[in-house]
């Protein structure tokens, strides 16, 4: 997957999350999920496994700082799934 | 070390059967602290509560550690709560649309922690009610200088609970320690800090909401 289709994943992923939608459709590298999407940081491990389970991964919490940015999120998804293959 | 840190958890907001997924609560709990669920703490909270109840813990531990050290990751199975009391003859009660607040937690029914997070060691009380559950980490186990608040709102959008969770803080603190002409900022880490005439004080606060409720702690002495 290129980083742009799993941006355009990602913002599946975190819709439910944030009430934010028009900032949400304009996310990019620098969109940290708290800071500017407003999402409730209880919300972070549902965006971790919801992920894990969109792109049949595993993500553990040890790199869970990089899930609160946009662009390290998508680092972190492509990482994962290269490890698959 | 002169920091705060609180966090508050809406119970009616989880997804306790996701909760209860071995893959979810695993990213939370360390392993000493599943086992210590089925020790100390099973009689007294169901399982999803507790997993949340951790939660808290941990995020108001990490809100109290980043302020002193603002490069601090958030790991939660590292941050450890241990040595877990359960308040005697816990009877759990609904906190419902109202608003508490004090200093210290003296003759509540608190659950106490001690909780380290690699060299440094913190302590934890939460009340833990049907509907919310609220921490507040201090550096020693006397907490009788740390002031707290938690409120019930009607508007869950998020615009307007960070203001009324500011509302709240800046009410309390005139009511309780005469403060005055104060302003809420965020230091360059996002840190919450307080201001009189514009001159940041070395008051530390912590702000936190979730769903309908607010929760604010702070240090004055």
């Amino acid at each position: 997957m290129t980083r742009q289709e799993i941006l355009e994943e990602l913002k599946k992923v975190i819709s439910p999350y944030t009430t934010n939608k028009e900032m949400l459709a304009e996310i990019n590298d620098q969109t940290d999920l708290i800071k500017d999407l407003k999402i409730n940081s209880a919300n972070l491990v549902d965006i971790i496994i919801d992920a894990e389970a969109k792109y049949d991964i595993e993500i553990d919490y040890d790199v869970a700082d990089k899930m609160m940015v946009v662009g390290t999120c998508i680092d972190v998804i492509s990482e994962r799934i290269s490890q698959k293959l | 070390m002169i920091s705060t840190g609180n966090d508050v958890v809406s119970l009616n907001a989880i997804d306790i059967t996701r909760t209860k997924l071995p893959n979810f609560y695993s990213k939370i709990l360390s392993t000493p602290e599943s086992v210590l669920y089925n020790e100390a703490v099973a009689a007294a909270l169901p399982f999803e509560n507790f997993v949340w109840l951790l939660w808290s813990i941990k995020e108001s531990a990490y809100k109290y550690l980043q302020r002193i050290n603002p490069e601090l990751i958030f790991t939660p199975v590292m941050v450890v709560g241990d040595q877990l009391q359960v308040p005697p003859a816990y009877t759990p009660t609904a906190f419902g649309k109202n608003e508490l607040s004090g200093a210290g937690f003296r003759d509540l029914p608190t659950f106490d922690t001690t909780v380290t997070f690699g060299q440094d060691v913190i302590y934890s009380k939460s009340l833990v009610y049907t509907d919310i559950i609220v921490t507040v980490v201090h550096s020693n186990k006397n907490f009788e200088d740390t002031f707290w608040g938690i409120k019930w709102i009607d508007d869950t959008d998020n615009e307007n609970q960070s203001a009324a969770v500011r509302a709240f803080l800046l009410d309390n603190l005139h009511k309780l320690c005469g403060l005055d002409n104060i302003t809420i900022s965020k230091n360059k880490n996002a840190i919450p800090v307080l201001l009189i005439e514009s001159e940041e004080t070395d008051i530390p606060v912590s702000l936190s909401h979730h769903e309908h409720f607010v929760a604010y702690s702070f240090q004055h002495f």
